[in-house]
């Protein structure tokens, strides 16, 4: 009986003994840092290849052992956002990587997760509240210069379609703003139609082709992100291009490069919203973490990705390597977002790390440059009763030609 | 005398009234069409350049997907129930048929069945829950889209790869005869589904289903298969949107679908076909999805402010619901005959 008592005893210490034993190395796992994705939603490409990049630096040595990244997607309401924060915050994050849905909503739990040390790193979506991080793209002047650069190939004249974003989103008021205040200069220009597209290819395909259908007769275009959609809907209509200036989709790279597509008419540019912000913003924060780098929370600017169809050079591997920064139609979907690689701030990721998150083998994390360039303020966008500088909506990219 | 009405008592005799010759679906299917052409010509007020022929073969081919889409939705309706799985349906047929199947694929003939074969059993599902579980069909179909459009997100990891194959650009892209061939294959659909739901014996059934369960049950009909039917071919049609869409576009996105949830069950309605099933003609559904499209296109040419535009094309969908209801004409059937 006494024997039997002894053996479970014994039993149930070495169990308990087993226990401690596993429970070390979760108990050194503490050491890791917790952070946080957190995404507002997922499924179009430019959200996923954020996401992506952030993963796969995550897992690239050293960071493979020292960061225990969650990702969480909490859709397009800023309440299921802020909730996300909050159960973030509470869990101790260490830090939060996060597309912002709304650049005001969120403030208040943002400054309760400041309050508790968490570090809140924003990228390319922006928010006002003074403690976080913005990384951004947004003051660099998407709207303006894609708009002067549209007015300069048409001479000053003509009828321009302006494809749009989200209704009442702030980002695209900025750039649409942006692209009207130089628009506005020039009397010759005419926007003779004006849609919404959601930022997506086959929104923007079947918005255009209902504008041609009215207006026939248009010389050019002027896009945010779904550019590609307006180019299939004017060669469904026939052979006759017009210029289209847009962001960075890897068809409409392509095209712009296209000999055929040249001829048949199709000029412009490519720029606006680079992926790459969010692989930024986390290896900033990762420096910020791991005391590599002192940085007061600020409004980082993150430089405006500016292509003309001359510059554009397909890669031959999965890189940006001899300034290539395009990809072969066999390798990426046509919505594939190019500038989510960058040579100099993410030289660890390759293509496929943007398509499926993974490392790219043999690769470690490379120090950033040490110059943090900070944005100018935009008012509501980046910061809360503040001006705008005075030079703001001027285009720098290109030359202005004269007014008639 | 007293006796030979006797014997004829039993067979109804013709309405001939001539108001009653017409039946009141013709009516709001004929109506649906004047509107659409009145539409289109007025609409030569606002740009000069509509009203042409290739604003027509816009309408058309944009209007294509909404008509396929609606067809399965206005099955379901009719036969009682409501499919709010068709844009996850939609994607899922889009993003097989790019990454899965995808552009130089020999076998592209064989494949691309398969995949409407896929989204068959995804809609099986649907049925399944509503026919025997009991579920509303509501919860139902958005389970299953939930489901799907995960599945979808999971599966590509939100990057859909691929491009479209050379069939369904072929479809969408290429010209027969000097006509465009999405054209062909929409007056092709309207052709299969009318006969299909007018003209066959299956469309029959769901009729008499939609109208009364219980008497579909007593007349002998199948009631377990008619109700489940629906929800399949409704489900292959999404999947065969997802690939129109695909063959326009060249690509699939996670968000392709989005936009045709509301629009499926609004043409269906506005064709003239009653939420509460047993009642619609498909014609009137082919009707309501050109006229949705057409004032979308109209719509966009003007060049008032967004929300202005929107408040407008919502108006005129409502006053069109209304002119376009049954009671509409009983009224002036009424007016006529005092």
């Amino acid at each position: 009986m006494l024997n039997k008592t002894m053996k479970m005893t014994l039993a149930a210490v070495s169990l308990l003994a087993a226990a401690t034993m596993l429970a070390q190395p979760a108990g050194a796992q503490d050491k890791k840092f917790k952070i946080y994705l957190s995404l507002s939603y997922s499924g179009n490409a430019w959200q996923s290849e954020t996401a992506n990049i952030v993963k796969a630096l995550a897992a690239t040595p050293p960071y493979k052992d020292m960061v225990d990244l969650k990702e969480v997607i909490s859709g397009t309401d800023p309440q299921a956002q802020i909730s996300a924060y909050e159960s973030m915050v509470d869990d101790g994050a260490d830090g939060i990587i996060s597309f912002p849905i709304s650049s005001t909503a969120l403030n208040r739990t943002i400054k309760r997760g400041c309050d508790q040390g968490v570090l809140f790193f924003m990228y390319d979506a922006t928010v006002t509240e003074k403690c976080a991080y913005n990384v951004s793209y947004l003051t660099t002047g998407f709207g303006e210069n894609t708009a002067q650069a549209l007015v300069n190939i048409l001479g000053g004249k003509g009828n321009i379609f302006l494809s749009r974003g989200v209704p009442g989103n702030s980002v695209d008021k900025h750039h649409t703003d942006g692209a009207m205040s130089v628009f506005n200069k020039y009397p010759g220009i005419k926007v003779v139609a004006e849609y919404y597209s959601f930022w997506d290819d086959r929104t923007t395909q079947q918005e255009t082709a209902k504008a041609l259908a009215a207006h026939p007769d248009v010389n050019g275009i002027w896009s945010q992100a779904g550019e590609y959609g307006a180019i299939q809907a004017l060669l469904d209509r026939g052979d006759r291009l017009v210029p289209v200036t847009g962001e960075n989709s890897n068809g409409f790279r392509l095209a712009l490069s296209n000999p055929a597509m040249q001829a048949k008419g199709l000029k412009g540019v490519s720029s606006g919203s680079p992926p790459a912000t969010s692989g930024y913003a986390f290896k900033l924060m990762m420096e910020v973490l791991t005391k590599k780098r002192d940085l007061k929370p600020m409004n980082i600017e993150y430089p405006l990705p500016w292509v003309l169809a001359e510059n554009i050079k397909v890669c031959e591997g999965d890189r940006f390597e001899n300034g290539c920064n395009a990809f072969p139609e066999s390798k990426v979907p046509s919505s594939f977002v190019t500038e989510v690689l960058d040579p100099v701030m993410l030289p660890e990721l390759s293509m496929k790390s943007a398509i499926d998150g993974t490392a790219v083998d043999g690769a470690t994390i490379q120090p950033l440059p040490k110059e943090v360039k900070e944005a100018a303020n935009a008012p509501g966008i980046n910061c809360e009763k503040c001006d705008a500088p005075t030079d703001a909506y001027k285009p720098y990219k290109i030359e202005p030609i004269v007014a008639n | 005398m007293t006796s030979r009405a006797q014997n004829t008592s039993y067979i109804a005799l013709p309405d001939k009234r001539a108001n009653a010759k017409i039946n009141r679906e013709t009516i709001s299917a004929a109506s649906v069409a004047v509107l659409c052409v009145a539409m289109l010509l007025g609409s030569r007020f606002i740009s000069p350049s509509l009203g042409s022929w290739s604003q027509v073969e816009t309408v058309l081919t944009l209007g294509s997907f909404l008509v396929v889409l609606s067809f399965g939705q206005g099955l379901v309706i009719l036969s009682g129930g409501l499919d709010l799985s068709l844009p996850a349906l939609i994607t899922l047929g889009g993003v097989l048929s790019t990454a899965w199947v995808g552009a130089g694929n020999t076998d592209a003939v064989f494949l691309l069945p398969l995949v409407l074969v896929g989204c068959g059993l995804v809609g099986s599902l649907t049925a399944v829950g509503v026919v025997w579980l009991k579920v509303p069909p509501f919860i139902m179909s958005m389970a299953t889209s939930i489901m799907v459009a995960s599945a979808t997100l999971g599966m590509t990891n939100g990057t859909t790869r691929g491009a479209a194959p050379e069939l369904l650009t072929d479809l969408m892209k290429s010209q027969i005869a000097g006509i465009p061939a999405s054209i062909l294959l929409l007056l092709a659909f309207v052709l299969f589904g009318w006969v299909l739901q007018a003209r066959s014996v299956f469309g029959r059934h769901v009729y008499a289903v939609g109208t009364n369960v219980q008497a579909a049950r007593i007349a002998g009909i199948n009631v377990t298969l008619i109700q489940f039917l629906p929800y399949v071919i409704s489900a292959v049609c999404a999947g065969f949107v997802g690939m129109m869409l695909v063959g326009y576009s060249n690509g699939a996105t996670l968000r392709m679908g989005d936009n045709y949830l509301l629009p499926s069950i609004a043409a269906v309605v506005i064709g003239g076909s009653s939420i509460l099933g047993g009642r619609g003609t498909f014609l009137g559904t082919v009707g309501g999805a050109i006229l949705l499209t057409t004032l979308g296109t109209v719509i966009s040419a003007i060049g008032l402010n967004f929300g202005l535009r929107t408040i407008i094309e919502g108006s005129i969908i409502l006053v069109a619901l209304l002119v376009l209801r049954d009671e509409f004409f009983e009224r002036l059937r009424g007016f006529r005959k005092p």
